[in-house]
């Protein structure tokens, strides 16, 4: 057979080369962390420095049209991803609203704006916070009624109120501006929000950081918290590289001490976990040197390799553990254990690398490295296993083996707990194998049961422990405001491009030459323009292009023009301007009405707690320009109106608030909404809310509406991780089937080997299910890893099985054999490992808890499922597996 | 700093050739001399005078937008002397709005009036209503421009302490601070007065940081009726990257306006005589 040839060739190497063995891991190593770590302190060309990405975003490709939209959208309306600071005080019966609270929140406003720093990767350029869109008491407008028709502009809270009744005053101005209510000062009145537009996400820790240590001295009753998608994601990276630094070596710990309680000498469990740091910290140093970015994902890469690095290692000291008192020869004993298991574990290797390399088909960039690259480790793993592993034994000396080995392997009695139970196990599994068939088709209806309820979400802020600062400040302000979780929707006419028409232009020229000529205004300019226009609807152009040239015509003669000249050219252009205005669709009060319409729609949803909009603008102004009456909330009758309002709103402080509500060619509107959740399955209600008014009201001008901000970019590569995972799990378990049948060379053993994971997978998203936990990203990258773990212990003992029944003859005599080393393997593997990973539980980040729970679960399922399900099949099977 | 060096070159070459050369070296006049000198030039010239105005307002992204109106100025002493502060008086400003064409016909009347606070009104004849507006401060934008209203009917000058900071071949460059810190964005702003023309030829915002982040300039000066006029200008707004240029057209003075074309009665009905 090839593959114990192979196997021989190796184990003969390895055994008679121990120390060549040993150099070559640790220089490799050695060689590959030098590559990563060099170029962090001295510029190599062709290598890279560690880069850390933490942005989800970049579960986007870059070129993701999605993710461009979401990009270009933000250029347009000048938006940026926004911190939010809630300050709030519950002791004060007014809240906030005292002169001792706002001189703290003004106090704070003060330090917030400047807070920016010159940006290192752009000399000249600075990052930090964006200080002219930044919404604080202190520098947003005020617009109300004055004295006896006057309309007032002014800051909100130029300066801190010396009194209780101002700072009431205060509040009062505040909750009459829709823009303010809700979003600067909370619904109750109670507390107060400052939101601070970033240069870029990446700066968000830095912000939040220095806000907490401004506000850590201040005495009194106010509480200050701090929230948004940016700050969630930017700390969970920093918190993320101090988890891994914890994680990882205590998982690793906790498996080096059960490892050392069941295998009794220190000496021996020293290699696989050699094995297990050399894999993971090969395949991190391979990620940076290829250029790899270090991503959430990217980052769990060594929590995976280490189980899986692990797993053989056990398996060959599990078996030399219960063969050396046998041999009482360290050589003989590992030739026979490395005869036996290299193949299960070449083909064990084989399968993990396909569930991970699968990964490698979703659409999502940092989720094809993190596949491709465990899928590397699992390889390294494998390699330094075999050669490493009989190495290092035979570099023991004999001497420090004397009297090592399991008690009851010398004899077929096994009288330890493990061997009595493993015995006992046997032997029940194969005289009632209906029983067990069915409890497991039970559990398996229940779990594709639990499969059906699941519930696809994800939200960056869950991913912090219930009591963490960030969800902490999370659920005190969407509980005061209209939200914390940002998502846009933007509005434009779909391009549909008419024919210039110079015929409706020339009368209206006709008409309007007749009266200025009457006037005293010279004929030779409009006669001008309508030669040119004349030229113009010769060229058969589209409409703006056609009156953008007479535009320019116009305003170049305009320049050299002199006296009256000068003003009929003037009004030529005034004619112009009017037909352009014709295109402004959101300045027309049809549109508006029908975006009050949509706002109010997307309000009904009870995540919704505020939408920004251009009509609030509009009817804010109209109102107080009309006395402040309540009735003139409203939008004005015309477009003119409308332009009118507008134009007044640019004459306070801050005109280009403006532009993040419509561009200045009015062709391009977009709604600001504050969801109270940053849920996707509430951003996707949200969606479908849209999808439903529009069909019911058809929007006015063709507009056609789409999202874009940050909420609904989670939304956006979630389907496609979800899609994606469920692709490649698919694919790969056709893959990893196909290669158990040519293992086994048997279509059965190929099947029967697939269903302790078939059983696990469905187990473990039946409980997701059942227990309602949120299919999210960490969840479904496990689907991946039970494939290859799940398979290892079916493999092995079916490999195991099979040789057995050969060696005895029938299975009911291969049951206490199989029993026997090969289950003591498997249980020993399992508890282990699911035990390394209980520290993970401890982690204050929800991913890695999730991690660590479901891998426990995973492996503990498979081993069960392997011990119980695979032996009563086998029973009621045999007649056809071993004919 | 070079552009900005260079720009005030040209402005200043265009000042050489559009005034008479300059006599021989003249005493150096006061500090408050240039001060007020340098307000008259910019504000009060003429007993009144009148300018079609387009303005072009860019973006930091390069999208523009476009004012077209005409300002009707009326200084209330009939003198323009410096001399114990004869130029200062009342000061009526009318501004008619040509376009966009959405806001033509709309009008904007301010009244200064020494030492109290302006009155300002509005008329927006789409909803035919005019309105008192009450600004706390001046310091709020020019119709969605990059110009301060009182970058338009200019800053008091009791406002400030002014302080001479330097004085360079071609200018006096004053320091100007605010009385009243808390009114203004300011810590305070950096004056170019050209030593012949006292034109203002760049003005220089800086925050409390000392960090530059306004800058406004004068493009181009023509010599009309006798007067020194800035016929082009900037204002830049530096940390946006957006900026607003105004050109002055058809400018004229002493057209001998009356005061009343000033008041309410004239929101509604324009003068239409004084405005072309």
């Amino acid at each position: 057979m090839a593959a114990s040839s192979l196997a021989d060739r190796f184990v003969y190497y390895a055994l008679h080369h121990p120390r060549r063995i040993a150099w070559v891991m640790a220089l490799s190593t050695v060689l590959i962390i030098a590559l990563a770590a060099v170029p962090n302190f001295v510029r190599v060309p062709g290598l890279h420095p560690v880069t850390v990405d933490t942005d989800p975003e970049n579960m986007l490709a870059e070129d993701e049209p999605v993710r461009v939209f979401h990009d270009r959208a933000k250029a347009t309306f000048d938006l940026s991803d926004m911190v939010v600071v809630g300050i709030v005080n519950d002791r004060h019966p007014e809240g906030v609203f005292n002169p001792g609270s706002l001189e703290k929140i003004h106090r704070l406003t003060n330090f917030a704006r400047n807070l920016s720093w010159p940006d290192p990767d752009n000399p000249g350029e600075r990052e930090g916070v964006i200080e002219a869109d930044m919404i604080a008491p202190s520098m947003v407008d005020n617009i109300e009624q004055g004295g006896l028709g006057e309309v007032t502009f002014s800051w909100l809270m130029a300066t801190p109120p010396a009194t209780q009744e101002e700072a009431l005053a205060i509040r009062e101005r505040a909750l009459n501006i829709p823009f303010l209510n809700d979003t600067l000062v909370s619904g109750d009145g109670k507390a107060v929000a400052l939101y601070l537009p970033l240069t870029s996400k990446d700066v968000s820790y830095r912000v939040r950081r220095e806000l907490l240590d401004f506000t850590a001295g201040w005495q009194g009753d106010e509480s200050v918290y701090i929230t948004g998608l940016p700050v969630a994601e930017d700390t969970f990276g920093v918190e993320m590289f101090i988890q891994m630094a914890i994680s990882a070596p205590l998982a690793m710990l906790v498996i080096f001490l059960l490892l050392w309680w069941f295998f009794k000498r220190l000496v021996m469990v020293v290699s696989p976990m050699l094995v297990a740091i050399v894999s993971a910290l090969s395949t991190m140093g391979l990620l940076v040197i290829s250029g790899n970015t270090i991503h959430i994902m990217s980052s769990m890469i060594p929590i995976f390799i280490m189980p899986i690095a692990v797993l053989d290692a056990v398996h060959i000291l599990s078996e030399f553990f219960d063969r050396y008192p046998v041999h009482r020869d360290r050589r003989k004993t590992t030739e026979e254990v490395m005869r036996t298991l290299f193949k299960p574990m070449l083909f064990t290797t084989l399968t993990t690398m396909a569930g991970f390399a699968s990964l490698a088909l979703t659409p999502i960039p940092p989720v094809q490295v993190f596949g491709i690259f465990v899928a590397i480790g699992v390889f390294l793993a494998w390699l330094w296993t075999i050669l490493f592993i009989p190495a290092y034994l035979m570099l023991i000396p004999e001497s420090r083996l004397e009297g090592y080995g399991h008690e009851g392997s010398a004899g077929e009695e096994d009288h330890t707990p493990m061997g009595r139970s493993l015995a006992w196990l046997g032997n029940v599994t194969c005289a009632r194998p209906r029983l067990i068939l069915a409890g497991t088709l039970i559990i398996g209806a229940l779990s594709g049961w639990g499969i059906t309820l699941i519930q696809i979400n994800d939200n960056p802020i869950n991913w912090f422990d219930e009591d963490h600062a960030i969800r902490v400040a999370d659920r005190v302000l969407n509980d005061h405001f209209g939200g914390t979780y940002m998502a846009y929707l933007s509005l434009k006419p779909g391009e549909a491009d008419s024919d210039f028409d110079g015929g409706a232009l020339l009368s209206e020229l006709d008409r309007r030459r007749q009266d200025l000529v009457e006037s005293g205004l010279p004929a030779q300019p409009f006669n001008r323009l309508e030669g040119k226009v004349r030229e113009v609807a010769s060229q058969s152009t589209d409409a703006a292009s056609g009156l953008a040239a007479l535009t320019r015509f116009a305003e170049e003669q305009m320049a050299t023009a002199e006296g009256d000249a000068y003003f009929a050219w003037d009004e030529v252009m005034l004619m112009l301007d009017g037909i352009r205005q014709g295109s402004e669709v959101f300045k027309q009060p049809q549109t508006l009405a029908w975006m009050e319409n949509l706002q109010k729609h997307l309000e009904g949803n009870e995540r919704v707690g505020k939408v920004n909009s251009l009509p609030d603008i509009v009817k804010t102004v109209h109102r107080e320009l009309l006395l402040g009456k309540p009735s003139e909330f409203r939008i004005p009758d015309s477009t003119n109106a409308v332009g009118q309002t507008l134009i007044t709103y640019q004459n306070s402080h801050r005109p280009q608030d403006l532009w993040h509500f419509v561009t200045p060619d009015y062709r391009q509107a977009s709604l600001w909404l504050q969801l109270t959740s940053g849920d996707n399955r509430d951003m996707e209600a949200v969606m479908a809310d849209l999808e439903a008014f529009v069909a019911d009201n058809p929007p006015p001008a063709g507009i056609e509406p789409e999202w874009f901000g940050l909420t609904y970019i989670n939304v956006v590569w979630q389907d496609k991780m979800v899609r994606g995972m469920l692709g490649a799990f698919a694919g790969s378990f056709v893959v990893v089937l196909a290669m158990m049948v040519v293992l086994f060379r048997s279509v059965l053993f190929g099947l029967l080997s697939m269903i302790p994971l078939t059983f696990t997978v469905g187990l473990i998203y039946g409980i997701i299910g059942l227990i309602g936990k949120d299919y999210d990203m960490p969840v479904a990258i496990l689907s991946a890893l039970s494939l290859g773990l799940a398979v290892d212990y079916a493999i092995h003992f079916l490999a195991r099985a099979r040789e057995a029944v050969a060696r005895a003859g029938d299975w009911r005599s291969a049951v206490p054999i199989v029993f026997g080393e090969p289950a003591r393997a498997i249980s020993r593997n399992a508890i282990v490992l699911s035990a390394g990973f209980l520290p993970l539980l401890a982690a204050p980040l929800v991913p890695y808890q999730t991690v660590g729970i479901f891998i426990a679960t995973i492996i503990l399922s498979a081993g069960v499922a392997t011990l119980v399900i695979l032996p009563a099949l086998v029973t009621l099977l045999q007649r056809w597996l071993f004919k | 700093m070079k552009p900005v060096k260079h720009i005030i070159c040209m402005v200043f070459l265009s000042l050489s050739a559009a005034l008479p050369a300059a006599g021989a070296e003249e005493q150096q006049p006061s500090l408050e001399e240039i001060v007020h000198r340098a307000n008259q030039v910019a504000y009060y010239q003429g007993r009144d005078g009148r300018a079609q105005v387009q303005m072009l307002i860019t973006d930091s992204q390069g999208r523009h937008r476009q004012r077209s109106f005409t300002i009707l100025r009326r200084d209330g002493p009939d003198t323009d002397a410096v001399a114990d502060r004869a130029y200062l008086g009342e000061q009526q400003f009318y501004v008619y709005f040509h376009r966009p064409a959405d806001v033509n016909k709309m009008v904007f009347m301010v009244h200064k009036k020494p030492g109290e606070n302006d009155d300002r009104w509005l008329y927006l004849p789409a909803l035919d209503l005019v309105k008192r507006i009450a600004a706390s401060d001046k310091r709020t934008s020019f119709v969605g421009s990059h110009y301060y209203y009182e970058d338009v009917s200019g800053r008091s000058i009791d406002a400030d302490h002014h302080e001479l900071v330097d004085v360079t071949d071609n200018y006096y460059v004053l320091k100007h601070t605010p009385k009243e810190p808390g009114e203004v964005e300011f810590d305070h702003y950096l004056m170019y007065v050209h030593r012949e023309t006292f034109i203002p030829v760049q003005t220089e915002y800086f925050d409390s940081q000392g960090n530059k982040y306004r800058v406004a300039r004068a493009l181009k000066v023509e010599t009309i009726q006798g007067y020194p006029t800035v016929t082009e200008a900037v204002m830049e707004d530096l940390d946006s990257g957006g900026k607003t240029r105004m050109r002055y057209n058809q400018v004229t003075y002493d057209i001998g306006m009356p005061e009343a074309v000033f008041t309410e009665r004239y929101l509604r009905s324009p003068p239409r005589q004084y405005l072309r």
